[in-house]
């Protein structure tokens, strides 16, 4: 028989199923794009290629970066999250209250607020998992919902006021560069390295592309499937959780209305990585590319001297574009 | 979006029903229209109004804030409703200062005292549907030429300046950038870009670092509201610059302390908390018989420094 | 050039066709003539290439190669309605009906007529709706009602009336009796009849047999995407049919005698009564350690239910599952996988594979958590896990990682049953664990069904092929209306006997 032939192969199968030439290739349309535009920006502008400006990109791309992260785990799932902007705000008003309480000391204060942060994203995130996955209805509708009850939660406890005057040491902390790069984009780069890892090397992971692919298989194998989409959206809320305290350091103020319309940047950003919308298909890697592409272009066009409404049209292209090159992509990588 | 609307409209209508009231003459109802509460200006304005209108205790205020700044569909509902109520005055900052306009006339023609503040309705609308209505507010182009001109002082003739621009379209937005134009022009400075970030403060971070990385020759910054101000505040910090002036609008608290660490150099006063109050003042003198209001009422604004 | 044709010029005459999938040949050179008026049966065992060739027809499948001649000249397939214009219509084995409009504009829904302002000319689609449901007996129903609110068999009168109403050279019945009664069926070969007497063609794909030897004039055998033979049914015999289908693995389905004793009774059921099951009464068996216990019945007895039912994919609506004894209860299909049950779906593609992902993960989907208990995956476990089954099973694959879909249907279903064991059950529920797979993986699988039962494993195996059933199980319990209508064992299993408990209640 053929055993022989069907062994052999195996040896590097580990590796070319995970990290050789046919996992770069998946990845290289979206990487040439970012290159394109680099080098496009380049010669347009001598201050794009900077190492100013390259900070400035790296601080601009973070937030997004972070939101788009746990976006990523939702869509894998086959769902989709648009309360990361307002669970955002709610999250960071939640913890600039605690970060300006009085009494305590700033350490304390900033642990704290940390928690609360994060807390407040879990919590939001484990309430979109568990309505949509429990009565089964589109997370569309239910983080719609969540959208317009976190923003309203953010106002109430705020006061609709903007909360300033953190601890010393937090609002240092967030400007803190370590070779020019900022510390927060270094963060955000660790979570994407752990999201990575956790995707590809986990049972968790496997669960997520699983049920993305084919949910009723993953039920009849015997796994718990609401465990696992609970779990994906408490991760995206725990990244918006996150994403505020980020705010919070990078601009010393946690304001309810911040975060407006953020949930499309991070959609956009993982679209445009790679992901699929039904779920499934994609990479966080490729969310990755998908921030530094829309922070690329937003820098660039202003550093071109491009009006506004000129900026948004280009903006909206891309990501068409962007989004009609990977449909060709995945159709020559599947046959 | 359809969903968040109905919302607001649903919203509107239950806080209608629950302040809901009887006419009386020597205790006029006063329907107040507000724009986004969820906006610091207008929620101390609202906070102002509901404090005067407990110290008066002459009145009776019913109130209605709306979802976000450009949500005149539901101003457009709540004029309505307070015109089916036969309410006594109706005191608006409009949404909008186009479509405004004809539910505003509905309630003259109903005989009910319209105030129009905050915002201007557009001259050219009310001319065509023949509405005479004054406005009482400030001045808001004015307000940013006394921002501008401080940034002037500071920097001399020849500085080199940048704009940061509310909401494209609002007709405050507009009305301070030419004001700040009109003082890039009077003190001969040099303007070399504006652009929005929305009235908010992350947009306005990231807008304004990448125009300084295009321009590091920037000493100064006109920012269009207090929100915007504290992005570029960050964003100087960020770039380890304190060598450019920044000026806002508004003197929102968060602001106020940054004037007072001189991180900001000025920021306006338009004295919103009473601006409200102010306009019902105005209204319920009118309602009692006294003269019609007529073109600009003129709120008081101020410049504040360290 | 065919002198010796006896009557005129045949109406389709289909030569060297072939249609490639990839590295699949469903059609690999099939031959097909069809005379006019005459009723031809086409016959071949699943995946044979029969629904292939009627999607080629029928324009949803562009050829790879081949000639096709329909009333004379040359006719290339490429769209639907290339076919219909040409005059083939086919009523398929899963209906094309919309369920919520009614028959009248299901029927004219192909070319709806409209009135000279353009509207919709209800008269007309009435009066059209009239005229084809005579054709099909059906005269007396009410053209208004929706499809929704009619039978099964009602339905697929309606589509064959919508078929016949336009003047249809070439009629196609994909498996048209499937899940028709005694009578309807009778009602059905009636139509046949009076279609072939208005000189119609008809193309009469079935598993039966008996229909084909008691209503066709002349059958084409199909294997292996190849034309075997035509003949004329007065010439041929069932049995040299079966041969011609089956080939030379004709000795494959032959019975063997069970060379191993049968152990305690593993798994039982009392009473049990699926979710969909309304009679109220439910299913009792009981399945011993290393016996095969089949269930056959047709489709909408109940099958696929009861084997759910057991497994806890659907929530049970009475009745108990006893496991070594003792009554067990299941909250979902983990608590069945940790009693040591395994399912193979009936849908390989929907409910037992994730096509996109590879051969590796979908070999470890079950036993994913014990194999990896602190959740850290290691591909390198995975691969040799899959590399083990793929040997044991003579898996055809390039690498573990490719993704499953790049298998064929035999070669998926042995990963499917890789999955189960890996996780080693003491009871496997197979639901037609050999549909869409071609023959020489069929015999595959069941060898490895055969060593599973002699290692101790009880199985309940779900088949509508019964000379699969006949030759896998120890038992076989037949199910009508979601109740088991008769039991055979073994020395007395036959067609006959079969097909009459499963017809029992249905009449």
């Amino acid at each position: 028989m053929q055993t022989a032939t069907n062994l052999a192969p195996d040896a590097p199968d580990l590796k070319s199923n995970r990290l050789t030439l046919r996992y770069v290739l998946q990845h290289a349309g979206i990487g040439l794009a970012l290159l394109i535009l680099v080098i496009f920006f380049s010669i347009a502008s001598e201050h794009f290629l900077t190492a100013g400006n390259i900070t400035n990109i790296l601080t601009q791309i973070t937030i997004n970066l972070i939101l788009a992260v746990g976006m990523t785990f939702v869509i894998l799932i086959g769902g989709i999250d648009l309360s990361v902007g307002s669970v955002l705000a709610f999250a960071g008003v939640v913890a600039g209250k605690v970060i300006t309480l009085s009494g305590f000391s700033d350490g304390t204060l900033i642990t704290m607020a940390v928690l609360a942060g994060l807390g407040t994203g879990v919590i939001c995130g484990l309430m979109n998992g568990l309505i949509s996955a429990w009565w089964g209805l589109p997370s569309f509708i239910i983080t719609l919902g969540m959208l317009n009850i976190a923003r309203g939660a953010a106002l109430h406890v705020a006061d609709a006021r903007t909360i300033y005057s953190f601890p010393f040491s937090f609002e240092e902390f967030g400007s803190i560069m370590i070779f020019g790069v900022p510390i927060l984009f270094l963060l955000a780069l660790a979570l994407v390295a752990v999201a990575w890892v956790v995707l590809n090397f986990t049972v968790f992971g496997r669960m997520v592309y699983g049920i993305g692919n084919n949910e009723e298989a993953v039920r009849l194998a015997g796994h718990n499937v609401m465990f696992y989409k609970v779990g994906a959206f408490a991760i995206c809320g725990a990244c918006a959780g996150l994403a505020a305290l980020a705010y919070m350091a990078r601009l010393n103020i946690s304001s309810p209305i911040a975060g407006i319309a953020f949930e499309l940047d991070a959609i956009a950003a993982v679209i445009i990585g790679g992901t699929s919308l039904a779920g499934g298909r994609g990479s966080v890697l490729g969310t990755l590319m998908g921030a530094f592409i829309i922070g690329v272009l937003a820098n660039g066009l202003i550093l071109m001297g491009l009006n506004d409404f000129m900026r948004q049209m280009i903006t909206g292209l891309v990501i068409i574009v962007a989004v009609i090159v990977d449909y060709y992509r995945a159709r020559f990588s599947t046959t | 979006m359809k969903f968040t609307k109905f919302i607001a409209a649903a919203a509107t209508s239950v806080s209608l029903l629950a302040t809901a009231a009887y006419a009386d003459a020597d205790h006029p109802k006063v329907g107040l229209v507000m724009k986004s509460l969820a906006n610091e200006f207008f929620q101390n304005m609202m906070v102002g109004a509901e404090a005067h209108a407990e110290k008066r205790g002459d009145y009776e205020l019913l109130a209605v804030g709306m979802q976000n700044e450009t949500d005149f569909e539901s101003q457009i509902n709540a004029v309505n409703t307070f015109i089916t109520q036969g309410v006594d005055a109706i005191v608006i900052a409009p949404a909008d200062s186009r479509a405004m306009v004809r539910p505003l006339k509905r309630a003259m023609e109903a005989g009910i005292t319209v105030v129009n503040f905050d915002v201007a309705l557009d001259a050219d609308a009310k001319k065509q549907q023949g509405v005479e209505l004054a406005f009482v507010g400030p001045d808001n182009r004015q307000g940013a030429k006394m921002a501008g001109d401080a940034l002037a002082a500071a920097l001399g003739e020849g500085g080199k300046v940048v704009i940061i621009e509310g909401n494209p379209g609002a007709d405050n937005a507009t009305q301070r950038r030419l004001g700040f134009e009109d003082s890039v022009a009077e003190h001969g400075l040099n303007l070399l870009d504006s652009r929005t970030a929305y009235w908010e403060t992350e947009e306005a971070n990231t807008v304004f670092a990448n125009m300084l990385t295009a321009n590091p020759d920037i000493q100064g910054v006109m920012a269009a509201n207090d929100s915007m101000a504290i992005g570029v505040v960050q964003a100087l910090e960020a770039a380890g610059r304190d060598d450019i002036l920044v000026v806002g609008f508004d003197n929102v608290p968060a602001a106020k302390a940054l004037v007072g660490e001189g991180k900001l150099l000025a920021t306006i006063d338009q004295f919103g908390s009473e601006m409200a109050a102010n306009a019902i003042d105005l209204a319920i003198d009118v309602v009692r018989g006294g003269p019609e209001l007529e073109g600009w009422v003129r709120t008081p604004i101020d410049l504040v420094t360290q | 050039m065919n002198a010796h044709t006896p009557m005129t010029a045949p109406l389709l005459t289909v030569r060297g066709l072939k249609k490639h999938f990839g590295g699949v040949k469903a059609l690999d050179g099939v031959d097909l003539q069809i005379r006019p008026g005459e009723v031809h049966a086409l016959v071949g065992e699943n995946g044979a290439g029969k629904s292939t060739l009627i999607k080629v027809l029928t324009g949803l499948h562009f050829p790879t190669d081949g000639e096709i001649t329909f009333q004379g000249a040359g006719f290339v397939p490429g769209q639907p309605q290339w076919s219909k214009e040409a005059g083939i219509q086919v009523v398929h084995q899963e209906f094309n009906l919309l369920e919520h409009l009614s028959i009248a504009e299901n029927i004219s829904i192909e070319a709806l007529p409209k009135t000279r302002w353009g509207f919709l000319d209800k008269a007309e689609m009435r009066a059209r709706a009239v005229q084809a449901l005579d054709l099909v007996g059906l005269g007396g129903i009410s053209t208004q009602r929706p499809i929704s609110s009619l039978g099964i068999a009602h339905k697929q009168l309606v589509e064959i009336a919508r078929a016949l109403q336009t003047d249809s050279n070439l009629l196609i019945l994909d498996e048209p009796t499937a899940t028709l009664t005694e009578r309807e069926k009778d009602n059905l070969f009636q139509i046949v009849a009076q279609a072939k007497a208005r000189g119609v063609s008809v193309l009469f794909v079935s598993h039966h047999l008996d229909e084909v030897f008691a209503h066709c004039d002349r059958v084409t055998v199909f294997r292996n995407g190849r034309t075997v033979t035509t003949e004329d049914i007065a010439k041929t015999s069932p049995e040299a049919v079966v041969a011609h289908m089956v080939g030379r693995h004709v000795d494959h389905t032959a019975r063997e005698t069970r060379a191993h004793d049968l152990g305690a009774v593993v798994l039982s059921t009392q009473n049990l009564i699926s979710s969909a099951n309304t009679t109220g009464h439910g299913v009792s068996v009981e399945v011993r350690a290393g016996e095969i216990l089949g269930i056959a019945g047709l489709v909408g007895a109940g099958r696929t239910e009861f084997l759910r039912a057991i497994f806890a994919a659907d929530t049970p609506a009475g009745g108990t599952v006893q496991m070594d004894g003792a009554a067990v209860s299941f909250h979902g299909p983990r608590d069945a996988i940790d009693a040591g049950i395994g399912f193979v779906t009936e849908d390989r593609k929907l409910e037992g594979l994730i096509l996109e992902m590879s051969i590796a993960a979908n070999t470890s989907m079950v036993n994913l958590k014990s194999l990896f208990p602190k959740g850290w995956m290691a591909a390198r476990t995975e691969a040799d896990q899959a590399a083990t089954y793929g040997r044991k099973f003579g898996l055809k694959y390039g690498k573990t990682g490719d993704a499953a879909a790049s298998l064929s249907g035999g070669n998926q279903q042995k990963v499917v049953l890789s999955k189960w064991l890996a996780n080693s059950p003491r009871v496997l529920l197979l639901d037609e664990p050999t549909r869409g797979v071609d023959v020489g993986a069929k015999f595959e699988i069941y060898k490895i069904l055969r060593e599973l039962a002699a290692e101790g494993v009880a199985m309940i195996i779900v088949s509508s092929e019964l000379p699969e059933l006949m030759a896998l199980s120890d038992q076989i319990a037949v199910m009508s209306n979601h109740q088991i209508a008769g039991t055979l064992e073994r020395d007395s299993f036959a067609e006959e006997a079969i097909l009459k408990f499963a017809y029992g209640q249905a009449q």
